[in-house]
């Protein structure tokens, strides 16, 4: 009921879970997750290991199924029918830790494939609109090259450029530059503010916590597959609230 | 001991060869074309376990697998008949041969199709591709490329398992062979003749898949 009117009312957030509950056989990974994200708000999940960061945001666009509660993005209900996963997949985009790029296919292709099969866009406007975003993350000299031939920065800037192309209005991100090299996490994270700083909804599991500070709106502590803060990023990381929380941020601002 | 190997026999002979083995690659060309379909579709099926066809297509192969092709063939000729189907040596052969060849290509393209990471499909599915542009468009490019080189046991072994089909009186090169065998006794210059037919093809054959190969190697090559 509440979908319904939020659609009517022109005032969908960008993704509602709430009351979500999910299993893998018997074993709950989450437990009564509620979150709501606002148009153009950044939210920031972190946690520790095995805390179900990953299988949550997995769950908003369908990657994992659930058993209990509501999600919804953009006011459109997740079902478990195809059509409705199908719907909310194409505004939601992702970003991988280790960059998934379709190894057979080139940068420019890599990134016209679902426009063009799913959307059906012609090709040569979405050539057009794939180099526009290969120049906004940069890299628009290496369209014709295939994804074995770049760095894992480059190849995790393509993956964002290939996520964009499909024009989704909301991205999710996970762990995006815990698979790169020191010097390489720069270089995707400042694409990833530029992305902020368009405006973009974005919900990444990151333990980058400059990039926390500078960029979310709230930071989303998990553990044990719960939610157990949520704050504003200073007073995240000044004066957290919960004593798991204190005990975390203890041992990753160590490093 | 003093066998008079006769080179003109064979010479003689050629025109019939020829009939044979122009009927031996239409067969076998045919065949593991539908072979290569099969395969595609079964390990499709398998690979998103679609319900009770992943289980048709699992018995299927495991029918095929195990038992003789020989009897494959005579259950499809003789057996389909006492049915009232009567297709005949030709459709019979093909029909025999396909199946043969898609119960092998099934697994070989399911084992190149589960080589695929699983990050693609998530990929590929978090893009908005539906399962069936994820098959056509990043699974099967990416795994057939694993698949190739058992693909191609499996089309010479249709190629070579042809010559079964002399036993349902297809006119096919082994078939030609025997039955001049039979009349002029010529049986050392006509199993050489087509012994070295044979390996002509399949030489060609293996050429043909390995300039496929290249290509689709060509992007997982750092340079
Ligand atoms: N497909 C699966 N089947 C069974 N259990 C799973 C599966 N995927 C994840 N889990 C379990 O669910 C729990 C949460 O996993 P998840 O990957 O969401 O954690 P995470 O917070 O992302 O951890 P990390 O920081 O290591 O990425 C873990 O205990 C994990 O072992
Ligand atoms: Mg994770």
């Amino acid at each position: 009921m509440s979908e319904t009117q939020s659609t009517q009312t022109g005032h969908a957030s960008a993704i509602r879970v709430e009351g979500l509950n999910k299993w893998f056989g018997s074993f709950q990974v989450l437990f009564d997750i509620n979150l709501t994200v606002e148009n153009g708000e950044r939210v920031v999940i972190c946690g520790p290991s095995g805390s179900g960061k990953s299988t949550l945001i997995r769950c908003i666009n369908a990657l994992e199924d659930h058993q209990q509660g509501v999600i919804e993005v953009e006011g459109k209900a997740l079902g478990h029918d195809s059509t409705s996963v199908y719907d909310v997949r194409t505004e939601v985009g992702m970003v991988f830790q280790h960059f998934n790029l379709f190894p057979h296919l080139t940068i420019l292709e890599n990134c016209i494939l679902a426009p063009t099969v799913v959307r059906k866009t012609p090709r040569k406007e979405a050539e057009a609109t794939a180099m526009h975003f290969l120049e906004k993350v940069k890299i628009p000299e290496q369209a014709n090259k295939y994804p074995i031939q770049l760095s894992g920065g480059q190849q995790q800037r393509v993956a964002i450029a290939r996520s964009l192309c499909m024009r989704p209005r909301v991205m999710l991100f996970d762990e995006p530059t815990s698979a790169l090299d020191p010097e390489m996490i720069k270089e995707v994270l400042d694409t990833m503010v530029a992305l902020a700083g368009e405006g973009m909804t974005m919900v990444c599991v990151t333990h980058e916590m400059g990039f926390a500070r500078k960029v979310a709106n709230r930071v989303v502590f998990m553990d044990a597959g719960a939610i157990v803060e949520v704050n504003s990023p200073d007073a995240f990381f000044t004066n957290p609230q919960n004593e798991r929380t204190q005990a975390f941020l203890n041992q990753v601002l160590q490093h | 001991m003093n066998y008079n190997f006769s080179f003109p026999y064979i010479w003689g002979a050629t025109p019939d060869l020829l009939d044979g083995l122009w009927m031996t690659l239409l067969i076998s060309l045919l065949s593991i074309a539908i072979s290569v379909v099969i395969g595609v579709v079964g390990a499709g099926l398998r690979v998103f376990q679609v319900p009770i066809l992943s289980q048709l297509v699992a018995a299927y192969v495991n029918f095929i697998r195990s038992t003789p092709l020989l009897v494959q063939i005579f259950f499809i000729f003789f057996g389909l008949a006492e049915f009232g189907i009567r297709l005949g040596g030709f459709w019979s052969g093909i029909l025999a041969l396909s199946l043969w060849g898609g119960a092998y290509n099934t697994e070989n393209v399911r084992g190149g199709l589960s080589a695929v990471d699983k990050g693609q499909r998530e990929a590929a599915y978090s893009l908005g591709l539906r399962p069936l542009h994820y098959l056509r468009h990043v699974a099967l490019p990416i795994g057939l490329r694993v698949s190739i080189p058992a693909m191609l046991n499996t089309a010479v072994s249709v190629l070579k398992n042809s010559s079964y089909l002399q036993a349902i009186g297809v006119a096919e090169l082994t078939f030609v062979a025997m039955n001049r065998v039979a009349t002029d006794f010529r049986t050392l210059e006509m199993f050489l003749a087509i012994g070295a037919m044979y390996l002509a093809i399949v030489l060609v054959l293996s050429a043909a898949v390995r300039r496929l190969e290249a290509v689709l190697q060509k992007p997982f090559r750092t340079a």
